[in-house]
């Protein structure tokens, strides 16, 4: 039950009957709010659960027992006794003028309109429409394939007039930039001159627009949508975790989109987030291992980087103690990732030298959070913290130019780099005896590695991320590693077993997830089976309204 | 000789005489009903008058207006507005100008006695934007009601304030629609508001707003002047007093009658408007604007202008405003032109408004040319079914009905165009 209508949240409950079915809905809420809630479907074109209530597209007409004239779904609240028929013929008779109207001036260009395949238009015209059109005017003409922003296509003749994206951008993103202008069959969505759609949000508008009027222009043309295989994940943009969908073609990511978690982000997500997973299949990619030697870095199997990379680290605290080895991770690994790396550093290496570099950026109030990495709560939750004795970011640093620690580890120098600074994080490299480095995306450092180590991406992993709220949330992998590619949790594994002398324990996150649960206080009582798609946070379990 | 012809006038002045002046309505009796309401009648006593007088709605709806009045929240919260319709724009309606034109403290007094009954902070009277004349007259009849202290503050010294703005529109028909009204003189595009809420909970900036049409508020000075038993004398049981027909369309003297309600259709068209051109019979009349649905001549002949009558014939008293088609005329050509008005004035918010106006008007544009067929005149009849009573307004209902009762009523006059047919009449009296 979602509370969209903060107003109606303390209402008390009420008994409504659709269908002949009673279910229970909160007095005063919008009827075709609590039908969907429920999983009754009324077909619903301007009606969004998060967006004011418009009332124009006539689509969710139903019977209201006692009134003459079919009432919207969405403008009647819920009252006790309300009894509705949504089946009558009248219902189904008004269901398919308005669908038969809708498409009068439809350019039904389907087969190349990207929102084909996933489609309302479609959808209902299927299931509530006439099945043979009868208009031989000729359909009013508009604006085809114009940017209507910097990251917005827009379609004026495929639109229906709905308004959803004008109340997006008054409501929710609250910029303002598109409204309706005309009136009548020549009204028309458009922006002011000099005033585009460009917003941190605004590709939400073609989540919400219900047929292929608004576009992503970065999924554009580029794949059929019923050819994408969809997996629930959690963006890795910032700290926010918002709830999202991975759309994979052959291996390669097409596009994410947002999920609805009302804890989380609702139905949105930012323009940087959704547009931010180049990374995982980029040109320039870390793809191989490599090692250095007396010429210079050499292209490695990884098993055998990872041998070089455990040698280099047995060696350094036999010769130097565990104090002489740093420690430094992005904030984009999982938790299971996490537990397993602090537990190499504390019990296989006992170094207490290990703490995170994650990059501040930009934040907002709504869902843009400053720091961009997923998963820092999550690490420092797993003891990625400096030990008591330890040193912290800064004070590791100052040890490597003092000469005390003479090896490093950095996992994503990207980040690393952007916190530290090109200059001195260069400076750093060369006063090191070894600098592992285990990356996805190359840095100004990646020339100077000793030891570099391919890592994995979100996108290829299962696990979770803590929010910054402490939000645990799943994600899924939804394509495989590059060839040869270990996830980061495999590599921890195996450098584990290197340096202890026994069989390396495979990586497993969900029994890793266990452990955690088992030994981390605030994640006492989660069960990974039961995060489900929304996730969880500990705190809302502890007090029972989870 | 008719028996209405002496009936009595209750909002327009002798037709030679103009009481645009203060000074000159006052003579006639001006304001005293406002003074003596405000001085010494109950508010509620007000209303009571108002409603045994049986005053309906003038604006086309006919809805009780004491019951409307009724309708504002009990709580005593302020403030409270009137919104005065004066957007007088369906196809055929010219009474209210003669009242704003001819008779505009008339208006002023119904608006001051209506604001004193219902604790009313200030009334907004939305006037339509060709209506200069109009707009000036109210303008000048405001001032010179202030400046005599019949509006401001403390009226008649009974502590009463009371304010009337005038807001000029810009041409769009739909805000002549009780809440595209209000949207419009917030200052926004003009496009009718869902209900719920109501007008009367949630109106103008979101405050108890009661809507009139000035015929209706200009009724209210001789409701409280003369007892709503005078009222009631004239007109019929249940469409009380008089109203101003606007007669328009192939007679010989189109123009605005005062009236009582119930006078005979017949008796409009062929005594006060002079009857049909010579050698002309009639082939349809329109009784109330174009939004009402037409008369066949036999009805027409037949109905008196009251509610119950012309509901009994399937039509509706709407703003009386009459067009009367003769034979010369061609009736799809009619239709098409009215369906082209919709088209226009349709706000495009509602889907079956937005597509189905314009998909009408390309439908009678083809039946006229002889291009249509029988599936075209089916698609009419879907089409206006899927517009009536499917909307946030009315005006998708009031182009359903245009069309569909044009081709109800007259079938064999669509059906003689088709298949190549063409239209039989040489008809120039619409351009399409």
């Amino acid at each position: 039950m979602t509370e969209a209508n903060g107003s109606t949240a303390k209402n008390p409950k009420v008994r409504v009957v659709i269908d002949g079915r009673e279910i229970e809905a909160t007095a005063g809420a919008p009827l075709l709010e609590a039908a969907l809630d429920n999983g009754i479907e009324i077909p619903h074109y301007c009606y969004h659960p998060k967006l004011s209530i418009d009332g124009s597209c006539r689509m969710c007409q139903v019977q209201i027992q006692g009134q003459k004239k079919l009432a919207i779904a969405c403008n009647t609240p819920c009252t006790e006794g309300l009894v509705v028929d949504t089946r009558s013929d009248e219902v189904a008779d008004a269901r398919r003028g308005v669908m038969e109207l809708l498409l009068v001036n439809h350019p039904l260009d389907c087969p190349i309109c990207d929102q084909a395949g996933e489609c309302y238009l479609q959808d209902y015209s299927f299931e509530h429409g006439s099945h043979h059109a009868r208009t031989t005017a000729p359909r009013r003409k508009g604006l085809k394939r114009v940017p209507i922003g910097p990251r917005v296509v827009f379609d004026q003749e495929r639109c229906i007039l709905c308004r959803r994206c004008v109340r997006f951008t008054n409501e929710i993103s609250e910029t303002n930039e598109l409204r309706v202008f005309g009136i009548g069959d020549t009204s028309y969505i458009g922006t002011l001159e000099g005033r585009p759609l460009d917003n941190p949000y605004s590709v939400n508008v073609a989540d919400v627009c219900p047929v292929g009027a608004l576009l992503s222009s970065d999924f554009h043309h580029k794949r059929r949508v019923w050819f994408l295989e969809e997996t629930e994940s959690v963006c890795p943009g910032c700290s926010n975790g918002c709830n999202i969908k991975i759309g994979a073609f052959r291996e390669e990511i097409q596009r994410l989109v947002p999920r609805r978690n009302d804890a989380v982000n609702e139905t949105w997500m930012c323009d940087a987030g959704r547009l931010g997973y180049g990374f995982v299949g980029a040109a320039d990619r870390i793809r191989e291992a490599r090692v250095c030697d007396d010429q210079g870095q050499q292209v490695v199997a990884l098993d055998a980087a990872i041998t070089a990379a455990a040698a280099a680290l047995r060696r350094v605290r036999e010769e130097h103690g565990a104090g002489a080895i740093g420690i430094v991770a992005s904030g984009h690994l999982t938790n299971e990732e996490y537990f397993r790396l602090a537990g190499l550093a504390r019990e296989t290496l006992t170094t207490v030298s290990v703490d995170l570099a994650v990059p501040l950026g930009e934040g907002d109030d709504f869902l843009i959070r400053a720091d961009k990495a997923a998963n820092a709560r999550g690490a420092r939750e797993m003891g990625l913290v400096p030990g008591e004795a330890g040193r912290d970011l800064a004070g590791i640093l100052n040890a490597v130019e003092a000469g005390e620690i003479r090896l490093l580890w950095i996992i994503g120098s990207k980040d690393f780099e952007a916190v530290v600074g090109t200059e001195r994080a260069l400076a750093i490299a060369g006063r090191l005896e070894t600098l592992i480095l285990q990356d996805v995306q190359p840095s100004g450092l990646s020339d100077k590695a000793t030891i570099q180590l391919p890592g994995a991406t979100w996108a290829e992993k299962a696990g979770t991320f803590t929010n910054y709220v402490g939000r645990v949330q799943r994600i899924r992998p939804a394509v495989h590693s590059p060839e040869g590619v270990l996830l980061d949790g495999e590599i921890f594994a195996a450098l584990t077993g290197a340096l202890s002398g026994r069989a390396a324990v495979p990586f497993v996150p969900s029994s890793v997830f266990d452990e955690i649960a088992a030994a981390v206080g605030a994640y006492a009582g989660l069960a990974h089976q039961s995060l489900g798609g929304a996730g969880t946070n500990p705190a809302d379990v502890t007090e029972g309204v989870g | 000789m008719s028996v209405t012809a002496s009936a009595p006038r209750f909002l327009l002045p002798p037709d030679s005489e103009i009481w645009t002046s203060l000074e000159v309505y006052r003579e006639h009796g001006g304001y005293a009903a406002a003074e003596t309401a405000i001085r010494s009648i109950a508010p509620a006593a007000i209303a009571d008058e108002v409603k045994a007088s049986g005053l309906r709605g003038r604006g086309g709806a006919g809805f009780a207006t004491a019951m409307k009045w009724s309708f504002l929240p009990k709580d005593g919260s302020r403030p409270r507005y009137i919104a005065c319709n004066a957007d007088e724009s369906e196809p055929g309606t010219f009474k209210d100008r003669q009242i704003m034109e001819r008779n505009p403290h008339r208006l002023l007094e119904g608006l001051l006695i209506a604001g004193f009954a219902s604790a009313i902070d200030a009334a907004y009277i939305y006037v339509r934007g060709e209506y200069r004349t109009a707009y000036d007259a109210l303008r000048r009849a405001i001032a010179d009601a202030h400046a005599a202290g019949l509006l401001g503050k403390n009226i008649f010294g009974s502590g009463f304030d009371f304010e009337i703005h005038v807001h000029r529109g810009a041409g769009a028909y739909i805000c002549g629609e009780e809440t595209g009204l209000m949207e419009s003189l917030e200052g926004r595009k003009g496009q009718p508001r869902k209900r719920p809420p109501f007008p009367a909970i949630s109106g103008l900036w979101k405050r108890p707003t009661i809507i009139n049409n000035v015929e209706t508020m200009s009724h209210v000075p001789g409701i409280i002047a003369n007892g709503a038993a005078a009222f009631r004398a004239v007109g019929t049981e249940k469409s009380s007093g008089t109203t101003i027909f606007g007669i328009s369309g192939n007679v010989q003297r189109p123009g605005a009658y005062e009236l009582p309600l119930g006078t005979p259709l017949r008796e409009i068209i062929f005594e006060h408007a002079g009857g049909l051109l010579p050698g002309r019979t009639i082939k349809a009349v329109i009784p109330g604007g174009v939004s009402m649905p037409v008369l066949t001549a036999e009805q027409a002949m037949a109905v008196t202008m009251d509610h119950d009558a012309l509901q009994a014939v399937g039509s509706l008293l709407g703003t009386g405003a009459i067009i009367v088609l003769d034979d010369q005329q061609c009736l799809v050509r009619a239709a098409a032109v009215i369906a082209k008005f919709y088209r226009v004035e349709s706000c495009g918010q509602c889907t079956q408004c937005r597509e189905g106006t314009g998909w009408l008007h390309k439908l009678l544009l083809k039946v006229e040319s002889g291009a249509g067929s029988g599936a075209d005149l089916e698609a009419i009849e879907d089409v206006a079914r899927f517009m009536e009573g499917h909307t946030i307004c009315g005006l998708s209902d009031a182009a359903a009905w245009a069309s569909g009762w044009f081709l109800r009523r007259f079938r064999g006059e669509f059906e003689a165009h088709l298949e190549g047919r063409g239209c039989p009449h040489d008809a120039t009296s619409f351009e399409i």
